[in-house]
């Protein structure tokens, strides 16, 4: 079984590939030397108070999480109320209404980022922050209408129908049949949204300004000029924070359900 | 797909039209008409406002010429095209770009085709922990991701760190800011989409199918070849075009782990827009970089029609 035997040693040298500079962000963060070493030098908490002082980062947190918010509200009112209207109605240039709708996903981020930032300059908007949420908006926009959209394609129509022949009025069928059914998924569509506004970087790099620099912008400017330890700290509380939502993902919802949804 | 037309929101249309009351049913049409057009107009806008004029604007931009003092000067001309497609400068970049894409997609094709057959092949459990392991990386933000391969590549990254401790090496090995440390960090965030779709095809094929091959007496590399190879081909395919076209696309990456000295489309326009600031040539550069996409897609769509 010499073949077995490769395949388990390829599997294993391709997961420490995957997760390998994981380990080491996380580990680094410990260590007392000046730079990431392997395994860590001692061990310390100096570069999480170093950024606790970063007022900078900290600022750049909230930014990120006030956009996040914003970019994840407006995404999932726009996208539930346009998955809706799309999942049933059969109208003329359906098809290709939803694939324009789906675009942010397959045009290149860096093209939509500078196409926006161009634009915003065009109409001289003065505030970065309407930029921001705008271009997170679009690109949160796909993932929440593949998500409900799917919700509702697998609905049960018969609820609906029942519901219906009994007398109910139109909106009465949506709140009271329609959107307890896909609640779950709409639940989703939040945390997708909101995991993917917070780690985008592509389309923020042409929007952040003066008065707003999200939290992996101000990583990226950073480690232009210097890689510290500091940045694995800051890295790490980031992964800790994305594993947590996913773990809560994974509890409410399973794991495999949610990224065959993503596809 | 296709759905009885009965809505949501109560209205039914098409199918039975009633010959005793076709006024109503107009009426009714006309309504779930304009009902569509409230809840969709909103979302219709949005895109409007923040793709379509954006991206019109840019074609407008990329037919204007440069200007040292005033940054453009308003043009119709082919002159940013023409220079793109004349000036070895731009064509190389070009080249580069699409050399980066290729060797990403073989990189992540090789890696992830054993891992993929694993996945596809052994119980449950192994699955949703292999699964895992391979997806986990997606969350992590790609800043960081990169910030770990600079960690481990840098000139005094680990790696360098371990060669110099053990005195393999007296100067550190100059493994970051080059062309191949771009593609492993390509390579580290497009293996899972490649893994997934290779996974999704690798699951329906029957074992059957390679049990009889045996028995026939197919050694191990003609089952490949002959039979499980042709059987997969769609995953390759379609995983190859999300990579490729990522690949050619990224930003981040290249900017981050080239430092400086790898350059694509992507990292160009970058620069057009933010350091040597000029936009029409930039403008045209990012519909040569939407061309390229499309090429591979309608190149990927002749190619794997038949056998999908």
């Amino acid at each position: 079984m010499i073949g077995r035997t490769a395949l388990a040693l390829w599997t294993t040298c391709t997961l420490i590939f995957l997760l390998g500079p994981l380990v080491i962000i996380v580990a680094g963060s410990f260590t007392e030397a000046p730079h990431i070493t392997f395994p860590p030098e001692g061990f310390t908490l100096q570069w999480y108070e170093k950024l606790m002082g970063r007022e900078d980062f900290l600022r750049s947190f909230i930014d990120s999480l006030v956009l996040a918010v914003a970019a994840t509200v407006a995404a999932t009112l726009l996208g539930t109320i346009a998955a809706i209207a799309m999942a049933r109605e059969n109208f003329v240039g359906r098809e290709f209404f939803r694939a324009f709708l789906m675009s942010p996903l397959i045009l290149p981020t860096v093209v939509t980022g500078v196409a926006l930032f161009q634009f915003i300059r065009l109409l001289e908007i003065p505030s970065n922050m309407l930029g921001l949420v705008i271009g997170h908006t679009l690109i949160t926009l796909p993932y929440v209408i593949r998500t409900v959209g799917a919700a509702i394609v697998g609905l049960d129509t018969s609820l609906a129908e029942a519901a219906e022949s009994l007398g109910a009025k139109p909106l009465r069928v949506l709140f009271q049949v329609v959107m307890p059914a896909i609640a779950p998924a709409i639940l989703v569509s939040i945390i997708f949204a909101f995991i993917v506004s917070f780690d985008q970087v592509t389309i923020s790099i042409f929007l952040t300004g003066p008065d707003v620099t999200t939290l992996p912008i101000r990583i990226f400017t950073y480690i232009e000029f210097a890689i510290d330890p500091m940045i694995a700290a800051v890295s790490t509380l980031l992964i800790i924070f994305a594993y947590l939502l996913v773990v809560g993902l994974e509890r409410a919802f399973g794991l495999d359900r949610v990224f065959g949804q993503k596809g | 797909m296709v759905r009885e037309p009965t809505t949501v929101d109560g209205t039914t249309e098409g199918g039975q039209t009633s010959s005793e009351a076709p006024s109503l049913e107009a009426a009714a049409r006309g309504r779930t008409l304009w009902r569509r057009f409230f809840q969709l107009s909103p979302i219709a806008m949005l895109y409007i406002l923040g793709l379509v004029l954006p991206y019109l604007y840019l074609l407008r931009m990329s037919f204007n010429k440069y200007d040292a003092m005033f940054v453009f000067r308003e043009a119709f001309a082919l002159d940013n095209y023409a220079k793109l497609l004349s000036d070895t400068f731009y064509l190389q970049i070009v080249g580069e770009t699409i050399w980066l894409g290729l060797a990403v997609t073989f990189f992540t094709l090789i890696v992830g085709y054993p891992i993929a057959w694993q996945i596809a092949r052994c119980g449950p459990r192994m699955k949703s922990f292999l699964l895992a392991a391979v997806l986990s990386p997606l969350l992590i933000n790609l800043v960081v991701r990169t910030y770990g391969w600079l960690a481990l590549l840098g000139d005094n990254g680990i790696i360098n760190g371990w060669l110099l401790d053990w005195g393999l090496v007296g100067t550190p090995l100059p493994l970051s800011n080059n062309f191949w440390t771009v593609v492993v960090g390509l390579g580290h965030v497009t293996l899972p989409f490649m893994v997934l779709s290779l996974v999704s095809v690798m699951e329906s094929l029957s074992s059957q199918v390679i049990e009889a091959a045996e028995s026939l007496g197919a050694s191990v590399l003609r089952i490949f070849t002959d039979v499980v190879w042709p059987l997969t081909w769609a995953g390759v395919g379609a995983g190859s075009i999300l990579v490729f076209c990522f690949s050619i696309s990224a930003f981040v990456t290249p900017a981050l782990l080239g430092g400086g000295h790898v350059s694509t489309v992507s990292t160009l326009i970058y620069e057009q827009f933010t350091f040597s600031v000029n936009w029409p040539l930039g403008s045209a550069l990012v519909f040569v970089l939407l061309a390229m996409n499309m090429i591979v897609i309608l190149l990927h769509a002749r190619l794997f029609r038949q056998e999908v």
